[in-house]
């Protein structure tokens, strides 16, 4: 089966099918609901019921305009031009799902974005054996190794402690969609209600409906002088109420990682904890899937095609340009 | 090395100056003497004492074979993974975290460590001793470990506030214990010292550059309360140096306290018969008929490290003595002004600033123009009985530079060039200090030399974090002087301001990026020209 890596998606031309593309097209495969990977309003959408959700959220559909929306939830199949389609768990977001394409008898899994160990929120990825894995390598370099959910989240927990016994607003750095969530999340459940920014507020409903608890959590507002810990988007620090010297800020993320982070994002303590693979999991899962053919898309792509090809793999960086990767 | 490498992750993250002293202070505290003197050593990013001859000839290549024999990662591997996290010594900890038995390093173990890396000859030697202890030691201990090889802990903590630190966790006074650093060189011996309560017993070091003092700018003159009360010598535009002179031996030391000895072979000659022990504070001047050459001229002879005789008749240089900081063996700082004045008079120099006493304002600005005129940057004064403030900025110096003068920014992005210059990072985003942290200030697009932007242009991709399309943010490490013609108001730049035409006058090399001038230094030439 020929894939092609294009600059605006992957394209599969025997069953007409997109995987993440960047731009609207006939039919696409949305492997989960970050902006850069479901975006665009398609002919056709292929994706899981929360991905759906969210996606919806993010791209209402005009009045008048139509749009085919096909669910697939983990474990179900579509028979789809010929193909046979599986969704597979992905722990990423929630809802994240990785898509088994079975065509001409052979096997391909695209993974979307994923990580191997147990995510604080969402579910935990599944492996299945395939021909040819289509993987993503965001932090494919070996110096990326991350914190366990339950590490990340006792240290998320005794940062805001400390902060507060210290008389500072304790302020968390996290993505819109996933970090902020789980964030939001074991604070809550530790018992330390907090306030929430706007972007990162508005995806909780979707969460909670999964069974997700989020016990006294806030919309941050602007103008308040908050106590609570804050959880908040990069880059936002400076649009805080509270003066910077009453907050101490973390950072949760993957590039939290390397020392640098802090200078480039204003933290004071970093929390090396993503919700992509960290090279040992991105190993483990391209060992795991017994593919013989890896194409690797975004992120330290050719280094780690290089090292796969020196283990003995056929292996590829795809070069598609899908742009910056959130985290 | 756990708890100064524990110490050390809590002062990166720690917010402030003070905080970071606090926790310094607070892990020296619980040192018995010998580990206390290895701790402050460590801690100011070194590996043996400033004053101290030898040299750990551990370089980057090196620490890289040793990676490439403990985890198995081809060197491109290792190169690509050391361009993103920016550092050597964390480039090695993140990689042996899962090839490392993880045991326990005591500071004693470091110290027999850097003493076997130093004593072997050969590189396989080396190697090899630290391939064994990537494979032993736990990673984060590894980290401040090598961090003390490449010189550099990249945690906000400069060797002032490990004295301050120091001082608190022993009592005495800061001021105290950064003297007899000063004085020494030796940041161990004065631990065990401060402990003992023997800090005075601590006496100058010859050889080992001390701290120069430094002036403050005086913007206006009219800001100078009596000038009665002021000497005045003309300020150089040439290299700031300290010779140090002993029974024919004779070495020189820049700002930036590197010794700079071999590229002025004629200036050593000249100075070597003078009777010693003796320290002289001058200038490193291009000379010819009786005045200095444009600094321009002299950056000719900056940093080689051997000098044709071509060269030394193309470009002749002198040392031109304007101060003294050691006579016959015995430190002058406590010495006025006056006193140092007529002990530098009688050493017969041929060089010597000449110095005058003031009278009144209009006499600074008759003078400012002479100096002009004759070539140098304009003028310094000293105070009339004041003592030689090593290492400060204190008030008791102050230049005068043609208006608005310069700043000494350091450069936090790098764009590339245009036309000819669009292989190359020509342009160049700066900032200015605000604590340990660097705000942009403004851009400058010319003023350098192809040579000097092609030197930069090496420097900037080895130093990049980050790049977006043509931009490269850069790890703040490179300081110019830069001159303007005005300060205002910018919502753009991180520092509130923006220089306006601003051009890069020099490349820096002798000056650390935090030396370079601050945020609140560009609020006050902000705020003097409203008025």
């Amino acid at each position: 089966m020929e894939i092609e890596f294009r600059p605006e998606g992957i394209y599969i031309p025997a069953i007409d099918l997109w995987l993440d593309p960047r731009t609207p097209v006939g039919h696409a495969w949305l492997s989960h609901a970050h902006s850069d990977h479901a975006r665009g309003l398609h002919a056709t959408v292929i994706a899981t019921r929360i991905t759906a959700g969210i996606y919806r959220h993010r791209w209402p559909l005009p009045e008048g305009r139509a749009q085919q929306v096909l669910l697939i939830d983990p474990g179900q199949t579509l028979e789809f031009h010929g193909a046979r389609l599986t969704a597979l768990r992905a722990a990423h977001i929630l809802g994240a799902a990785q898509l088994l394409i079975e065509y001409g008898g052979e096997r391909t899994v695209y993974t979307g974005d994923i990580k191997l160990a147990e995510p604080i929120c969402g579910w935990a990825t599944e492996i299945v054996p395939c021909d040819r894995l289509i993987v993503e390598s965001t932090f494919a370099l070996p110096i990326y190794d991350f914190l366990t959910a339950a590490e990340a989240q006792r240290r998320i927990v005794q940062f805001a402690g400390e902060s507060m016994a210290a008389g500072l607003v304790p302020v968390f750095l996290g993505y819109g969609l996933g970090r902020g969530q789980e964030i939001v999340h074991t604070l809550t459940a530790a018992g330390l209600p907090c306030a929430v920014h706007g972007a990162i507020a508005g995806l909780i409903p979707y969460y909670e409906a999964e069974g997700i608890p989020f016990p006294g959590w806030q919309p941050y507002e602007r103008r308040k002088e908050e106590t609570r810990p804050l959880v908040i988007t990069p880059g936002r620090q400076d649009s805080l109420a509270v003066p910077a010297a009453r907050t101490r800020v973390a950072l949760v993320s993957g590039w939290a990682a390397v020392d640098s982070a802090r200078a480039r994002s204003g933290a004071d303590v970093l929390i090396p904890y993503s919700d992509h693979a960290g090279f040992p999991e991105l190993l483990a899962i391209v060992e795991q899937s017994e593919a013989r053919r890896i194409d690797i898309v975004h992120g330290y792509a050719e280094a780690f095609a290089r090292l796969l090809r020196q283990r003995g793999w056929e292996a590829a960086a795809a070069g598609t340009a899908a742009g910056e990767v959130q985290v | 090395m756990k708890a100064l490498a524990l110490c050390a992750e809590a002062v990166a993250a720690a917010p402030g100056r003070n905080e970071k002293i606090a926790r310094v202070a607070a892990y020296l505290e619980t040192l018995e003497d010998e580990d206390l003197a290895r701790a402050v050593l460590y801690l100011s990013g070194r590996a043996f004492p400033a004053s101290d001859r030898r040299k750990l000839s551990v370089g980057h290549a090196t620490l890289r074979e040793a990676l490439v024999r403990v985890t198995g990662w081809d060197l491109e591997m290792i190169a690509t993974c050391y361009r993103e996290v920016g550092d050597t010594g964390e480039t090695v900890a993140l990689l042996v975290r899962r090839h490392t038995a993880g045991r326990e390093m005591s500071l004693a173990q470091a110290e027999a460590l850097y003493e076997q890396l130093e004593q072997s000859r050969r590189t396989a030697q080396k190697v090899e001793l630290l391939a064994e202890a990537f494979r032993s030691f736990d990673w984060l201990q590894l980290k401040y470990f090598v961090k003390g090889i490449t010189g550099n802990l990249r945690i906000g903590l400069q060797e002032k506030m490990v004295e301050e630190a120091l001082a608190a966790a022993t009592g005495l006074s800061a001021e105290a214990v950064r003297g007899a650093n000063n004085r020494s060189g030796d940041l161990a011996r004065v631990a065990r010292a401060a402990r003992g309560g023997a800090l005075a017993s601590i006496e100058a070091v010859l050889f080992h550059p001390l701290e120069f003092m430094l002036a403050k700018p005086l913007d206006r003159v009219g800001d100078l309360a009596d000038p009665a009360e002021w000497w005045v010598e003309d300020k150089y535009d040439g290299i700031r140096a300290q010779a140090h002179i002993d029974a024919g031996r004779v070495r020189l030391f820049t700002r930036g306290l590197e010794e700079t000895t071999a590229a002025f072979p004629e200036v050593i000659l000249e100075l070597a018969p003078l009777p010693g022990p003796l320290v002289l504070d001058g200038e490193i001047l291009a000379w010819r008929e009786g005045r200095a050459l444009a600094f321009s001229v002299l950056q000719q002879r900056i940093a080689r490290k051997q000098v044709s005789s071509k060269t030394m008749t193309a470009v002749p240089v002198i040392f031109l003595a304007y101060d003294l900081l050691l006579w016959r063996g015995e430190l002058q700082f406590a010495m006025p002004v006056e006193e140092r004045r007529r002990r530098l008079e009688g050493l017969g120099l041929r060089y010597l600033a000449p110095q005058m006493r003031l009278a009144s304002h209009s006499e600074i600005e008759e003078r400012f123009l002479a100096a002009r005129g004759r070539g140098n940057e304009g003028l310094i004064l000293k105070r009339a009985g004041s003592a030689y403030e090593s290492g400060k900025r204190g008030g008791n110096w102050l230049k005068v530079k043609r208006p608005y003068g310069t700043l000494d920014v350091v450069v936090t992005a790098a764009e590339q060039g245009h036309g000819r210059r669009a292989s190359v990072l020509s342009d160049v985003t700066f900032a200015v200090r605000s604590d340990d942290r660097f705000l942009n200030v403004g851009k400058a697009y010319s003023g350098l030399t192809d040579e000097e932007i092609r030197q930069l242009t090496v420097l900037f991709k080895a130093t990049t974090v980050e790049r977006y399309g043509r931009v490269s943010l850069l790890r703040p490490e490179v300081v110019l002087e830069v001159a303007f013609d005005g300060v205002q108001r910018s919502p753009r730049h991180k520092s509130g301001y923006a220089l306006r035409f601003p051009r890069i006058v020099r490349w820096r090399q002798d000056k650390r990026p935090e030396e370079c001038d601050t945020v609140e230094r560009v609020r006050e030439l902000y705020e003097a020209s409203l008025e």
